[in-house]
């Protein structure tokens, strides 16, 4: 009898266990599910602190089943693409962790991979409004629990991002925010803003867009637009079909890795207000004034801290460039130059700053800037990293002509000004510049200048 | 993949005849389809040798004689060759041939020659403006006085009378100091003339010291205000004085944070 009751008691330890241990996971489909092409099944899996790695499963009715979600909490959607090969997306672990690390929440991630996984773009696009249909019928249940709209963020990539939209419109934009990583172009360009997603969809929209000119959306859609290195080529992306599948959507994927390391503060980019790349570029955008003493916004999850700012500002086109890799952030730096050569020079710079036994550099080379003598030319640096206390500094002129004569840049004076940092700006004066050849110094804090 | 497929006409016959990719040929009355197909063929590839478009609908042309297109293709490779090898002149004497292929080789060499000479000679007889300059028009004096600190130096009563031997010799090293510094400078070595310490004094040892340059006459409000502006000629100084190393025990060590200068008006 008392060998039944420990048998019994066994088997019933051994099932909490099992059901406790049991994990639900992202649909995983293949190619040939693409091929045929699913039909629309929305899985919710939920993600808590109490869960981090394991999923559960929620209904879509009953709430009340799921005792890890807390309707006091906020709550982050996590929203995937269009799925061409079915395969569940790489980034869903990182995003979920790492969220989980930031708030104490419940991050749902939407799985509508059957729906997505289609070799028929058309089909998803479909897809998208009886996701959103269906996301909508679920949150209005949250809020039945108490789940306040304000607390509700939306992270949809690509069609994910128009998805978020409808739901935002279905709940007439009273969701606290969305955030579209490179929110889908093709068949959403040129639509009526009910058809795709736009800035009256949340109470705030912040959008990144690095594949404009291909699988992204080019028109500002949110509060605030990030343009990453100008919204189209990003660096270290293949540039010939012969990369093969990657040359289609590494400039897509990027935007995902660009939030990852913001999410994660691997580092911070600051962005710039801007109409365009060019004047970004030209440093023609360095004017932070109308954000006040929080100076120019940071990419990324962060970008909450400049909301009333923004939305006071209605719509903001900003841009900023990223390394190919991550860390991605870059540091920019204003670098004033003045010469005295009697003939205007043209050319490109290099900037080298070395410090703590590390060197940054920044190359100034997207057009060939103008030295006109004793005029101050005005260049826009962008380092691959930051280096604190900046020990000794190279300069590089280079004119890009190989037939011409070797020509002498002669400068008075050279200032640069840390973008971010308040700190006192590094001069260096009576340099001569030969083209091509490095030239390596000590630069001085600056003293007030009269010329 | 499918094929486009293309319809002609044969010799004289109604009949429509289709052929996929040249290789099967499907309702042939008598064999003359493929006599079209074999000329159009030769056509294409006497086409293909003048370097013309190739016709789309060359197929439908070659309602002619089979004879038309003879040996197009070697006729045309032969010209070719035979005009390259074309002697030109020829010198009995000395047995050497010049062939057209010759001729040709030597132009494109030489017009290779002249732009690597031209270039090379440009670059030499290139001449900078701002390297030239007349030093005999440079007429208008600009002073700059100051003074500066030396810590490593313990003053004695000798250094405050300037016609003492310490000093003198002190006196010397800094003017030669600042001349090199001066002279050295790409932007206003031309403009200077000449370096003076003026008097040494007491508290920490400090030195006096005047700087003249010379300017010409012709731009000089921009030469003030850019060149030889206080900012430029004190922090040549100053730049000069934080790239030498800190020596403690270099009497002529000058503190770099004591550096002071005014131009004289």
């Amino acid at each position: 009898m008392i060998l039944w009751h420990c048998l019994a008691l066994l088997l019933l330890i051994t099932v909490q266990t099992c059901t406790a241990q049991r994990c639900d996971e992202f649909t995983d489909l293949d190619l040939s599910h693409a091929i045929i092409g699913t039909s629309l099944k929305v899985r919710l899996l939920l993600y808590t602190r109490d869960n981090v790695t394991c999923g559960t499963l929620m209904s879509h009715t009953n709430l009340s089943a799921h005792p890890q979600f807390n309707s006091s909490r906020p709550t982050t959607f996590v929203i995937h693409g269009y799925r061409p090969t079915g395969s569940p997306p790489i980034w869903l672990d990182n995003i979920k962790e790492m969220l989980l690390v930031r708030k104490d929440m419940n991050v749902i991630v939407v799985d509508w991979n059957y729906g997505a996984a289609n070799v028929n773009y058309f089909k998803a696009v479909d897809n998208t409004h009886k996701t959103a249909d269906n996301l909508t019928a679920f949150i209005k249940k949250m809020q039945e629990h108490g789940a306040s709209l304000s607390s509700i963020h939306m992270i949809g990539v690509s069609l994910g991002a128009h998805i978020s939209g409808f739901v935002g419109a279905n709940l007439d934009g009273l969701i606290g925010r969305i955030t579209a990583l490179d929110p889908a172009g093709p068949q959403f360009t040129g639509t009526t803003p009910d058809k795709r997603l736009d800035v009256t969809d949340a109470k705030f929209v912040d959008v990144l867009h690095t594949d404009i000119d291909a699988l992204g959306f080019r028109a500002p859609l949110g509060h605030i637009d990030f343009y990453a290195n100008g919204g189209t080529d990003q660096p270290g992306c293949p540039k010939t079909i012969f990369s093969g599948s990657s040359y289609f959507k590494c400039d897509h994927q990027r935007s995902v890795n660009l939030y990852l390391d913001s999410l994660n503060r691997t580092c911070a980019s600051k962005v710039f207000p801007c109409d365009s790349y060019k004047d970004f570029l030209d440093g023609k955008c360095l004017d932070c004034d109308r954000f006040g003493d929080a100076g120019c916004p940071v990419f990324g999850y962060d970008v909450t801290q400049w909301k009333d700012v923004l939305l006071r500002l209605n719509q903001t086109k900003t841009y900023f460039t990223t390394n190919s890799d991550s860390p991605f952030c870059m540091t920019s730096y204003r670098l004033e130059v003045v010469t005295w050569n009697q003939d205007v020079r043209r050319g490109y710079m290099t900037v080298k700053l070395h410090g703590n036994g590390e060197v940054a550099v920044a190359t100034i080379d997207h057009k060939a800037a103008e030295f006109k003598r004793y005029t101050e030319t005005k260049l826009f640096a962008q380092f691959d990293k930051d280096i604190q206390s900046v020990k000794k500094m190279s300069l590089k002129f280079s004119s890009g002509e190989a037939l011409k004569p070797k020509h002498k840049l002669r400068l008075l004076r050279i200032r640069l000004t840390h973008l971010e940092r308040k700190e006192r700006p590094l001069c260096r004066y009576d340099i001569l510049l030969e083209q091509n050849k490095e030239v390596t110094f000590r630069p001085l804090p600056c003293e007030e200048s009269n010329f | 993949m499918p094929m486009e497929l293309q319809t002609f006409r044969t010799n004289g016959n109604d009949e429509r005849v289709t052929a996929s990719n040249g290789d099967s040929v499907v309702d042939m009355p008598d064999g003359a389809a493929a006599a079209a197909e074999t000329d159009g063929l030769l056509q294409m590839q006497s086409n293909g040798c003048n370097g013309g478009a190739m016709p789309a609908n060359h197929a439908a042309k070659i309602q002619r004689d089979p004879e038309i297109t003879n040996n197009t293709k070697e006729s045309c490779v032969y010209r070719v060759r035979r005009e390259l090898t074309e002697v030109v002149c020829e010198s009995k004497s000395a047995k050497c041939k010049i062939t057209l292929w010759m001729i040709i080789a030597l132009v494109i060499s030489l017009i290779v020659v002249v732009i690597i000479i031209s270039v090379a000679v440009c670059s030499a007889i290139h001449k900078d403006p701002d390297e030239s300059f007349d030093p005999s028009l440079f007429k208008v004096p600009v002073y700059f006085d100051g003074s500066f600190q030396l810590p490593n130096l313990v003053f004695t009563d000798e250094l405050l009378t300037l016609s003492s031997n310490e000093s003198q010799a002190l006196a010397t090293g800094f003017q030669e100091k600042l001349a090199d510094l001066y002279r050295s400078s790409p932007a206003l070595g031309r403009y200077f003339s000449k370096a003076k310490i003026n008097s040494f004094r007491n508290g920490p040892v400090m030195a006096d010291y005047q700087l003249n340059f010379l300017i010409p006459e012709e731009g000089q409000d921009q030469l003030r205000n850019f060149t030889l502006s206080r900012e430029m000629v004190y922090n040549v100084f100053r730049q000069f004085l934080y790239d030498q190393e800190p020596n403690e025990s270099e009497p002529m060590y000058i503190d770099p944070v004591s550096l002071k200068m005014v131009v004289r008006h």
